[in-house]
């Protein structure tokens, strides 16, 4: 077990170089192609050529490199490598910096991930159980009484929700439900403000950092959610015909046992790597749900960053995406083992 | 639909509540004049140190600094705020002097150090301040930048800067100092209410960093806390404030939306009282919807569609003439952005003292005319005229209606070129590498019309991108400089603009527009002329609604 862990740890090390190149290879070319963003960021007016040069040349992009179109620019990726092994992510182009991990402790070195992380951590905490406990109660319900009537909403209304995307998803929610039928209830005097004004509030506010983030979180995990239903269902569907089952049911075990422990417990097994990998997507349905709602975590910072074109905070916001996902990836293989004795990593 | 269901629960209990209650309370108590928190949408600032030249930092800055000179809330003329009196003989070397009973938040006196010291802290290239090139008119200002020796392709990198301190600031006492030009200027008085010239304590240039999360301001608000980048700023009443106007909310909080939508929307939601900048696509219904509680006004940003003069297909003044007089204006504004623009009647900004309605008549729509002119200067010779704009910003649906207008009215056929990004569009422009009529806007620096003429058109005018040189031009700018008073100089910079509409260098197309919506709550809106809703001055029916 150790040892396997400890390999797959060493696989995180091609992995992440791997997308840090392609990411400095992508911003890189990026920038050869549209010129210096730092001469966008002065807009129709000119910069003082001395002013333009200053800024460049303080944020690293005034290596000659950076004009050759389609040069990888190796050196600058491995000045980016050796700071990024110092833990120094850079700034943005406003000197912001991207990461510093005593800010998680001290206001005083505040950075970009460091602010943004909390609000996404929250809001995956709340999308993540959401779509485990309503996806995996619904579909073993379906699973467990395949055509019946319940089955067929749980299938309908899941294809229903994967065919909608996010955005349209989010913004009539926003449309309908937090605006207009937040109005109505915040005209009614009686209605406490965490509901009125937290729960149906059409943006993230700081008065109520959590309940103002359960709709975005609800729309955040509404797709998995449905994926999640739908994969139990089949999977539960499937297990109740085995003969495992059978033999457990022939046998007199009580109807809960047969159900909770061999029937779920093997069937859980897909739904597992599915929820695993859901986590890293939550991640990035984040860049549209945060935006929506105003949430001011990584998924907004990000968007802002691609529109900015901004090179150092895209490295670091999406070099803690990968880890994130390659962590939640291995969590989930060392999962099967506790869900399936039969398997065992050596 | 069972994923909904947590929140279908929540619905169906507010719902049974509702029809529990009975009766609703009236509570508006008669409200007192001032006070309360007034709730403003913004955007997140690129910093809140006064070098930074973006509009989210403006807004904050500007009610937690106070500087020089201050445009009057009525007529938008300058009045002295921390200067006692700004005067010059020669237009060229300025002699400020200072109030004595302003104080920065933590007590520090404003004195002479705190905008000589500030103003060079800003100058100082290797600070990479965006205001920096403010400061470029002072004597001086190029020491303080780094020149590379090879140029920027070249592997060296740039040495330090000759000097730290700009020779043309000096210190006179404690609370006077002289300020000398590299220039005359005239105007130099009306350019320091710019947010860039604030002043700066000493306790926030030792540590700018922590300066710019808790700003030492020395206006009329102070910071509560810090800046909660992407969340928010809340600025409360400074009670040492020195100023004639004390402010009337007591506490303005600034909320950051990353999207215009999404902020429009919590303001619809009774989330702001303030709402600045309606979204485009919003504009109609919001006219509708918010009548009266809607504020309009033609705003500073200025459109044009430069003009290459460096081609030959453009260098025949008859020919941009009538370019200019085949463009229907306010028919592309109704038609393609809802009225959401005001017609350009000249090159200065309708908010600006020396601003004259029907300045350039080559902005009327006359196709007769226009033909007419076309034929005098012997017909169009450059085959396909084609039109440039940045990619991915929406200008080239109407770029295409004035390719259209000249399609009509001229018979000239056109291209659009709008595949550019911003930064390598910026650069083409820069390089004057425009094969045809340009896009770009215009914003103005300071509240003195000669922010619209000197950098546009002037022979060696910072943003001049169409090339446009004229002697007399110039030489009215140097006289205008050099004018005894403000007033006189005016009417030089209006000769000037004559001669730009005579010219046209650019094709003067429109002004912005503001939309500005507020809440049922707010009882007086103020309005400045050049800085927008001045939320310093803002009264709400209810102080107490928001606690």
């Amino acid at each position: 077990m150790g040892r396997y862990i400890v390999r797959r740890l060493l696989q995180f090390i091609p992995t992440v170089l791997g997308t840090l190149f392609l990411l400095h290879y992508l911003t890189t070319v990026g920038i050869q192609l549209t010129g210096n963003p730092i001469r966008a960021l002065f807009g129709d007016k000119r910069p003082a050529p001395e002013t333009l040069a200053a800024l460049t040349s303080r944020l690293h992009l005034d290596d000659p490199c950076l004009k050759q179109k389609g040069n990888p620019c190796l050196g600058l990726f491995r000045e980016r490598l050796v700071d990024i092994g110092q833990l120094d992510f850079g700034t943005n182009f406003r000197f912001r910096p991207v990461f510093d991990w005593r800010g998680f402790f001290d206001r005083a070195h505040a950075s970009i991930i460091t602010d943004a992380l909390p609000y996404t951590i929250k809001i995956t905490i709340i999308a993540f159980t959401i779509e485990a406990l309503v996806g995996v109660f619904i579909g073993m319900r379906a699973g467990m009484k395949p055509g019946k009537s319940l089955d067929y909403s749980v299938k309908i209304s899941t294809v229903m929700v994967i065919s909608v995307p996010v955005f349209v998803l989010g913004i009539l929610i926003q449309q309908f439900i937090t605006r207009d039928f937040g109005n109505f209830l915040r005209g009614q005097e009686w209605i406490p403000e965490v509901i009125s004004r937290g729960v149906f509030g059409s943006a993230y506010k700081q008065e109520f950092p959590f309940a103002s983030l359960i709709i975005p979180g609800i729309v955040l995990g509404m797709l998995s959610l449905a994926t999640t239903a739908r994969l139990t269902r089949t999977s539960v569907h499937e297990n109740m015909r085995a003969d495992y089952v059978r033999t457990a049911k022939a046998k007199g075990l009580t109807h809960k046992r047969v159900i909770g422990v061999h029937t779920l417990r093997n069937s859980l097994i897909p739904v597992a790597t599915n929820l695993g990998l859901s986590i890293g997507g939550y991640m990035t349905g984040a860049i549209i749900t945060e935006t929506i709602f105003n949430v001011p975590g990584v998924g907004n910072q990000t968007a802002r960053a691609i529109f900015q074109g901004e090179p150092a905070v895209l490295i670091g916001i999406t070099t803690m995406l990968v880890l994130v996902y390659l962590v939640a990836n291995l969590l989930v293989d060392l999962l099967y083992a506790v869900l399936d004795p039969r398997i065992r990593y050596e | 639909m069972r994923g909904k269901s947590p929140m279908k629960v929540a619905v169906a209990a507010t719902a049974i509540a509702l029809f529990a209650a009975g009766c609703q309370t009236d509570s508006t108590p008669e409200a007192p004049a001032a006070g309360g928190t007034i709730r403003v949408g913004s955007s997140e600032a690129a910093g809140l140190l006064p070098g930074f030249d973006d509009s989210p930092s403006i807004v904050v800055l500007r009610t937690i600094y106070a500087g020089l000179v201050e445009n009057d809330n009525n007529d938008g003329k300058v009045v002295n705020q921390i200067a006692q009196s700004i005067t010059s003989d020669d237009n060229k070397t300025w002699t400020v002097k200072l109030k004595n009973n302003y104080k920065f938040h933590n007590g520090e006196a404003v004195n002479a150090d705190s905008f000589i010291n500030g103003w060079n802290y800003v100058a100082y290239g290797p600070n990479a301040q965006p205001n920096a090139p403010f400061f470029g008119s002072i004597v001086g200002w190029s020491d303080l930048q780094s020149e590379d020796p090879d140029g920027e392709e070249g592997p060296q990198k740039a040495p330090e800067p000759k000097a730290k301190t700009m020779s043309g600031l000096k210190k006179i006492d404690d609370f006077s100092f002289t300020v000398t030009l590299a220039e005359p200027f005239v105007g130099w008085p009306a350019t320091v209410g710019y947010s860039g010239f604030f002043p700066w304590a000493k306790a926030c240039l030792a540590d700018t960093k922590g300066c710019n999360e808790t700003p030492i301001g020395n206006g009329p608000y102070k910071i509560e806390g810090s800046w909660r980048h992407n969340v928010g700023v809340t600025v409360v009443r400074n009670p040492d404030w020195a100023g004639a106007s004390k402010g009337k909310p007591d506490k303005i909080e600034f909320k950051i939306y990353d999207k215009i939508d999404t902020g429009y929307a919590d303001f619809e939601a009774g989330e702001l009282d303030i709402w600045d900048g309606v979204p485009p696509a919003k504009y109609k219904e919001a006219k509708g919807k918010y009548g009266e509680r809607m504020f309009e006004n033609p705003s500073n940003t200025f459109t044009y569609v430069g003009l290459p003069l460096y081609n030959d297909n453009f260098k025949e003044v008859k020919v941009r003439q009538a370019l200019s007089l085949a463009i229907d204006r306010q028919a592309i504004i109704d038609a393609v952005f809802d009225g959401r623009f005001s017609a350009a009647q000249g090159v200065i900004s309708p908010n600006f003292e020396g601003y004259r309605p029907g300045a350039c008549a080559n902005c009327k729509y006359d196709a007769a005319k226009a033909k007419a002119l076309l034929a005098e200067a012997g017909g169009w010779k450059g085959g396909k005229i084609v039109l440039w704009a940045n990619a991915g910003a929406g200008h080239d649906k109407w770029l295409q209606a004035v390719g259209d207008g000249w399609k009509r009215d001229l018979g000239i056929d056109y291209e659009l070129k709008v595949d550019l990004q911003f930064p390598q569009y910026l650069a083409t422009g820069d390089a004057k590498k425009f094969t045809g009529p340009f896009r770009l806007g215009w914003g103005p620096d300071y509240a003195f019309l000669e922010t619209y003429i000197t950098p546009l058109y002037s022979t060696t005018g910072s943003s001049n991108s169409s090339g446009y040189s004229n002697p007399e031009l110039d030489k009215l700018i140097k006289d205008a400089a050099a004018a005894k008073s403000i007033a006189d100089g005016i009417k030089f910079y209006q000769q000037a603009e004559d001669l730009v509409v005579r010219d046209i260098p650019v094709i003067p197309m429109w002004f912005g527009r503001t939309a500005n919506v507020r809440s049922e709550n707010v009882k007086d809106y103020v309005y400045n002329k050049i800085h927008g809703t001045v939320y310093t001055e803002i009264t709400l029916k209810d102080p107490n609604a928001v606690k």
